[in-house]
């Protein structure tokens, strides 16, 4: 890229000179043109005066002072130039370290050099401006788009330090640096971090979440209590403006989440399916940057590859276009971002689909000027064409997100850029080609800058080509159809046509003539373009494969003569009615009536509680953080609505589950009490009120038995005890030194050093308080025996005791310690610690006086859960309203909400199932299961939404095949699937409980 | 149900408990044993109700009607199951029992041979009788089962075993029944920790790894067809797919994979094929039904693999490719320890559109014939071996599949094993007995 232009060298006055001084006033005058000053002024055969790096002045009536260069923009425009607020332009990529696998020696400490934060992956300290220096081949790819200015960041870290805010002049470093802490960022990528904690995304937000308590607590006090560069430079960071880069809607909502608990508001870098869950983007009211890397489409001629295609996949590609739409319609602010496009030069192509698709022109100008110059508070300096702002523009051929505009100039700090030249004469038309006495029609077609040429003779076509260079031509022809050589002709414009000379097909001389003759006749195909506009897909909720298009509403609903298992002394009532009201379970009798009541026939069926599992890892979207103790971890963080399996378990009658953490440390992290309120937001899922739950784990998992090399604390079972021990005493210490702070009197309080906030000390308290409870995934008899032990040592309870399968013996032990068991029905064998593993286990510790239920631990059993509790009575005996109650009432027991779940009792939550069979058959279906009275899964429902979805997709393989043929690139389906967790599950790639 | 539970109680608790961990292998037949007044599911789609069933020296001698029979029971030992009912042994394809313990131990892990073509390996020698799965298969009425090599494109010899015996010689069924092949994979999966998932792009050596297996194929024809040669254990081990004797096991789920990989054994003129799939089939359900080719089925207690699915499919596959014309069996790929439950899924296969006695060949008849042992197992007929149990109830239902009495070639078999002796030690301890 040329340079042309060199006004003043002010910047460069401390550099030593190795030529003559040429210091010029860089003073122009940009006149006639149409000048976008903002995106809600528009003037009209204006003048824009520039001076050195800033605009001088911009008006419709303004003389051109003397001394200044003209430059005539006659029927041309002038932009601000735009602004992208997510780059890493002119800073290093990263290299992360290849995989995440918990399988070699794990690194407990940071490997960051230096006086640091304790974790590697908090980078506050960093600073862009520090390692920014100019990329002219990236410069350049920005330019050619309309962006001048950058806000550029290093993606390495969950905190990154600071971005700088850089222009993309090619002068030199220091004046493309406009402002060098433009903003604090952050992220939930752990970058080029080795450490091992944390592996998962509720592990990033704990991290974030406990690093933002430390800086608050580091920063009161003076002097500091030691050194660290990364809490120092975070709160430094604090007054800059917070971007956080989210990249998707579920995301977005925990990055705000996260700001909300410290009264901080981030700038979300989105993920463009915004409008996949729009209301509750819009509740977020955080300012947005929002890509446009839509996805190409799918290529679906295989009908057999086409099955690796998801709905969700499709429907996306065709929504993706309108999200910008969306955000406008519901006012949400934004910014757009270029990052994440294939190929740099999709950005206005891109543009103008979001702008077919709905976006309007104003809002997409000020999403890429003033909104970002606002939020970056650089808006004195960019974003628009004020006196005295930077001298950054575009100047184009027409509106800038017309299909034909063409941007000729990007001018940024007053250097002028050239794109494509500015002055190309249109040379299309009709000309009268004369050559040596011949005569032949020559038809030029084609935009200035991009013509074509064809040639005729009569009605014939013959056969030519022509290749132009702004005024000049070059013309090769066959003057017959049959010629076995062609004319070759060389010329210029001149007047309103051409002269020139060539060459006969013979090598003769001759010089030739084109007269103008007409314009082209316009051809009708202009029109082609804005073909009847295509209704869109609808959203669905959840987005994918088994989504609807509306929530259920709670209704009244009165099953009749129903066999009723109560899970209450009245036993299992036969031909009884129920009533469903307001979301409760309102009546239970004979011959019930309800005039506004949805009647259900229930002959012949079966109405139950609906099932809970204890111990799920469905609908989150990480399970296991690797720290020993990993108490401020929380799965509540990272809830995934949209998990194909809570649908699955809603069809197998699961109403509610307990989402509980892995089982790769002693201390997990807090379990989140989720209903299955299929199509509801992350928060919406989670059961409002219930009691804390944490996840332990002791054995072969907690030391890390599968992994040879591992080096954490504890490898045995000796230390797994130790590090509760530890755990529970560091709490007493944590809370005898809060207590002496808290009783401090008021005048010495404000003078004492504050003791600093520990999570995972928080939590361990918690659980002494008897404010959390404790779920433990535990095996053999000696461990189960041992925790009770620790409990008892520190005063309080374990809860429930997960999978549990060598209760059987210690069961007396438990029933006195009063300890609840969540087991499997029939699992064994499948690793060493559960060889002794009996499908009677339940049977014994329920009649040994221990509150028993039947868990899955695994998606697919646990949408068989009636199946699972039936086994006890197949081994053991068990009678069937104690087995129902094993995956009813006992779950929601150890869950402390039996007091509005679990059984069929009047004023409890309306969460039943209705069952085609006896629901402990093999045979049994369930029919409908209802939570909170809105039936969330019903069989025919089911059905015709399969129908229906099968429709919408056959409606998109038919879009999809349209949009291939029409030439757009296309990728191939990559059948992608998501993995389902079980215990074990770091990041995913180890199975069974 | 109390009065089953007593039964239950009965039948777990009477005198033969006081034995060592793993039950004592059972001594041959020494008197012909008959079944009578039960309802007996014959395996092949017809039920006996009131049948009489007669078996010596482990053959059977007799299934029919004992309302109209006339047979002179003195001398044999009766076994009165009115209100009960007789199955043919639960057959396990595709199984790694006896190959595999704990699945998390290597040491204890026999079933994956180094190498890729490795038809010379063969399962049986491997078979480890006294694993503690057999007892437990057999507790739920699965008394056969196919001990099965894994890994590799031609994963070893396959070899029927009885769920009861010795050592494996006495365990054996059937030698040497199939050849197991994993055909290549046309897309390799890969994951990504960036998106939690698994994603499949094209595998670049698919077509090298065809020819290889080809090759291997027309090699094997040919050594067959050489007079003076060199001996290949590996190629004299192919033998058998050409000449009827074993049958070819082809493992794959891609539709097109499976078109391509039985056309391709088809050229080489291997004359028994069985394919092991799940929905992919379904796919292309006329071309194996044009083929022939029977299917069987992995764990169909088993998540849809595809979000967009039908969420009961796989509970419902076995009936849509038995409705597409295809015979099906179930099998459990994923566990040992989740095998026994074989005679729930095909409950489940029942709850989701098949009929019962349909479901039940599923793990019966069609077995046998898909692992080509049908001449002896698979059903209640005359003639083929007493490998038999009586159930309380219906055995494809959890709270009735309570067995009283199993049968092995006629061998009265111990049915209680480790658990059970565990559940009698603890009731006790507690008083709970």
């Amino acid at each position: 890229m040329l340079l042309v232009t060199g006004w003043g060298a002010w910047a460069q006055e401390t550099f030593p000179r190795n030529d003559v001084k040429d210091n010029r006033a860089g003073q122009y005058a940009f006149t006639n043109a149409t000048i976008v000053v903002d995106p809600q002024t528009t003037l009209q055969n204006a003048t824009l005066l520039i001076k050195g790096n800033k605009v001088e002045q911009v008006g419709s009536n303004l003389s051109v002072p003397k001394g200044y260069a003209t430059i005539d923009l006659k029927g041309k425009y002038i932009y601000p130039s735009l602004i992208d607020m997510f780059s890493n332009y002119g800073l290093p990529d990263v290299e992360r370290p290849s995989g995440n696998r918990f399988s070699g020696p794990e690194q407990t400490q940071s490997k960051t050099k230096g006086a640091y934060n304790a974790n590697q992956a908090v980078r506050a300290h960093y600073n862009a401006a520090d390692e920014f220096t100019i990329d002219t081949k990236a410069a350049e790819e920005l330019r050619k788009s309309g962006f001048g200015a950058v806000l550029t960041t290093k993606f390495d870290g969950l905190a990154r330090g600071t971005s700088a805010f850089v222009s993309l002049n090619e002068k030199n470093d220091n004046t493309a640096l406009i402002k060098q802490k433009a903003a604090a960022q952050f992220s939930f990528s752990k970058g080029s971090s080795t450490q091992t904690y944390p592996v998962s995304l509720m592990g990033f937000i704990a991290v974030l979440r406990q690093t933002q308590m430390d800086a608050d607590w580091f920063g009161s006090q003076n002097p500091r209590p030691f050194a660290d560069n990364s809490l120092e430079a975070w709160i430094q960071n604090q007054r800059l403006p917070q971007v956080f880069e989210a990249n998707s809607w579920a995301n977005i909502l925990r990055a705000d989440k996260l700001g909300d608990e410290f009264g901080v508001q981030y700038i979300i870098k989105g993920g463009g399916d915004e409008y996949q869950r729009i209301n509750e983007v819009k509740a977020a009211n955080a300012s947005l940057i929002v890509p446009i890397n839509f996805p190409d489409a799918y290529d679906v001629e295989d009908p057999f590859d086409a099955q690796k295609v998801s709905l969700e996949e499709m429907k996306h590609w065709e929504l993706a276009p309108a999200n910008l739409a969306a955000l406008e319609k519901n006012g949400i602010n934004f910014s757009i971002t270029a990052s994440g496009l294939k190929k740099a030069s999709d950005f206005l192509p891109n543009m103008r689909k979001a702008i077919a698709n709905g976006l309007t022109e104003a809002t997409a100008l000020k999403a890429l000027t003033t909104t970002p110059a606002q939020l970056l508070k650089i808006d004195d300096q960019v974003g628009s064409l004020k006196k005295g702002m930077l001298a950054n523009f575009i100047i184009t051929s027409g509106k800038l997100f017309d299909d034909k505009t063409v941007i000729y100039q990007n001018w940024i700090q007053g250097d002028h850029y050239a794109i494509k030249p500015l002055n190309v004469k249109d040379h299309s038309g009709n000309y009268n080609l004369s050559i040596n006495g011949q005569t032949y029609n020559l038809e030029i077609t084609g935009d200035a800058g991009s013509h074509k040429a064809k040639i005729k003779t009569g009605d014939t076509s013959l056969d030519a080509n022509a290749t132009f260079d702004n005024d000049l031509i070059t013309l090769t022809f066959k003057p017959e159809k049959e010629s076995k050589g062609s004319i070759r002709l060389s010329g210029w414009s001149e007047g309103n046509g051409w002269k020139g000379k060539g060459q006969l097909i013979d090598g003769t001389w001759v010089s030739w003539t084109g007269n103008r003759t007409g314009d082209i006749a316009q051809s009708a195909n202009n029109a082609a373009g804005d073909t009847a506009k295509e209704e869109l897909g609808k959203v669905i909720f959840p987005f994918n494969g088994h989504g609807y298009p509306a929530l259920p509403a709670t209704e009244t609903i009165l099953i009749k003569n129903a066999t009723v298992w109560t899970n209450e002394s009245d036993g299992i009532l036969q031909n009884t009615d129920v009533l469903l009201k307001d979301g409760k379970i309102s009546k239970i009798g004979k011959n019930l009536s309800d005039g506004g009541a949805k009647v259900v026939d229930g002959t012949g069926k079966h109405l139950t509680a609906g099932i809970i599992d204890e111990h799920s890892h469905i609908g989150a979207a990480s399970i296991n953080d690797v720290a020993t103790n990993s108490g401020m971890v929380r799965i509540g963080d990272v809830i995934d609505s949209e998990a194909i399996n809570i649908y699955r378990a809603l069809a197998g009658g699961v109403v509610a589950v307990q989402v509980l953490h892995g089982s790769a440390n002693p201390i997990g992290g807090q379990s989140a009490l989720i209903k299955l309120r299929w199509g509801e937001s992350p928060e919406n899922l989670k059961i409002k009120g219930a009691d804390g739950f944490i996840k332990f784990a002791l054995g072969e998992n907690v030391k890390r038995s599968s992994n040879s090399s591992s080096i954490r604390y504890p490898q045995t079972r000796m230390g797994v005890e130790q590090v509760y021990v530890d755990a529970f005493t560091n709490a007493l210490e944590y809370e005898k030194m809060w207590n002496a702070y808290n009783n401090l009197s008021a005048k010495v309080k404000p003078t004492a050093l504050k003791p600093r906030r520990d999570l995972a000390d928080e939590t361990m308290l918690e659980i002494l308080r008897k404010k959390r409870f404790i779920s433990c995934h535990s095996y053999v008899q000696s461990e189960i025996n041992m925790l009770m032990k620790v409990a008892e040592q520190f005063d309080f309870r374990v809860n429930t005791f997960t999978h549990i399968l060598e209760g059987y013996k210690v069961a007396d032990k438990m029933a006195e310690h009063g300890v609840a068991a969540s087991t499997f029905a029939d699992w064994w064998n499948y690793k060493w610690e559960v060889r002794y593993a009996i499908p009677h286990n339940a049977a014994i510790m329920h009649r040994a006086g221990v509150l028993t239920a039947i868990n899955s631990d695994d998606a697919e059993m646990g949408r068989r859960l009636n199946q699972e509790a039936a086994k006890s009575i197949k081994y053991a005996g068990m009678s069937e309203e104690d087995a129902w109650k094993m995956v009813t009432l006992n779950p929601a027991k150890m869950l402390h909400l039996d007091d509005q779940m679990g059984s069929i009792k009047a004023g409890k939550s309306a969460d039943v199932v209705l069952w085609n069979d006896h629901p402990l058959s093999v045979y049994a279906k369930p029919l409908k299961t209802i939570i909170d009275g809105k039936v969330y899964f019903d069989v025919e429902k089911d059905e015709a939404n399969n129908k229906a979805l099968d429709v919408e997709r056959a409606r998109l393989i038919q879009k999809l095949k349209g949009a291939k043929k029409s030439g757009n690139p296309t990728q191939r389906g990559e059948g992608r699937i998501q993995l389902q967790f079980h215990c074990d599950d770091i990041m995913g790639l180890e199975t069974e409980g | 149900m109390k009065k089953l539970n007593y039964i239950l109680a009965l039948v777990l608790f009477t005198g033969t408990y006081a034995m060592a961990q793993k039950p004592v292998p059972a001594p041959p037949q020494s008197k012909p044993i008959a079944i009578t007044g039960g309802t007996a599911h014959i395996g092949n789609g017809q039920i006996i109700e009131n049948a009489l069933i007669t078996f010596d020296k482990g053959k059977l001698t007799n299934v029919v009607d004992g309302s109209t029979a006339k047979i002179d029971l003195s001398g044999y030992e009766v076994i009165n199951a009115s209100g009960k009912h007789i199955y043919p042994g639960f057959i396990l394809p595709n199984s790694q029992v006896g190959l595999e313990e704990v699945s998390s131990v290597r040491a204890m892990s026999d079933s994956n041979e180094e190498g890729d073509m490795n038809p010379n390996v063969r399962s049986v020698i491997s078979y480890n009788a006294d694993s503690e799965f057999p007892p437990t298969f057999r507790f739920n009425g699965v008394l056969l089962a196919e001990t099965t090599p894994t890994g590799g494109t031609i994963s070893g010899t396959s070899s029927l075993m009885e769920m009861e015996g010795w050592n494996w010689e006495d365990a054996l069924h059937t030698e040497d029944i199939g050849v197991h092949m994993n055909w290549p994979a046309i897309s390799k999966r890969q994951f990504s920790f960036a998106t939690f998932s698994f994603t499949e792009s094209p595998n670049k050596e698919y077509d090298n790894e065809v020819t290889n297996l080809e090759h291997f194929f027309m090699d094997a024809v040919a050594y067959g067809n050489q007079a003076n040669k060199e001996v290949n254990l590996k190629m004299a081990a192919m033998q058998g797919l050409f000449d009827g004797t074993k049958t070819l096991f082809i493992h794959t789920n891609n539709p097109k994979e499976i078109v391509i990989a039985i056309r391709t054994a088809q050229k080489y003129g291997v004359k028994r094929i069985t394919l092991i799939a799940a929905e992919g089939a379904l796919m292309v359900a006329d071309f194996l039904k044009e083929n022939k080719i029977p299917v069987i089925l992995p764990a169909t207690h088993n998540l849809p693999p595809r979000t967009d699915d039908e969420v009961d499919l796989p509970y419902k596959l076995p009936h849509l490719l038995t409705q597409a014309g295809i015979m099906v069996s179930l099998s459990e790929d994923g566990s040992l320890h989740g095998s026994r439950n074989l005679g729930f899924f095909a409950g489940t296969a029942v709850a989701y559109g098949m009929g019962k006695e349909d479901a039940l060949k599923t793990i019966t008849s069609n077995t046998a014939k898909a692992l080509g042992v049908d001449a002896r197992v698979g059903t209640l007929e005359t003639g083929k071996d007493a490998t038999l149990f009586v159930s309380e109830g219906d055995a494809l239902d959890y709270r009735t599949n309570v067995l009283s009495h199993a049968f092995i070639r006629g061998k009265n078999i111990t049915l209680p094993g480790n658990q059970q002796e565990l559940y009698e030690r603890y009731s006790k301890k507690y008083g709970q007995k």
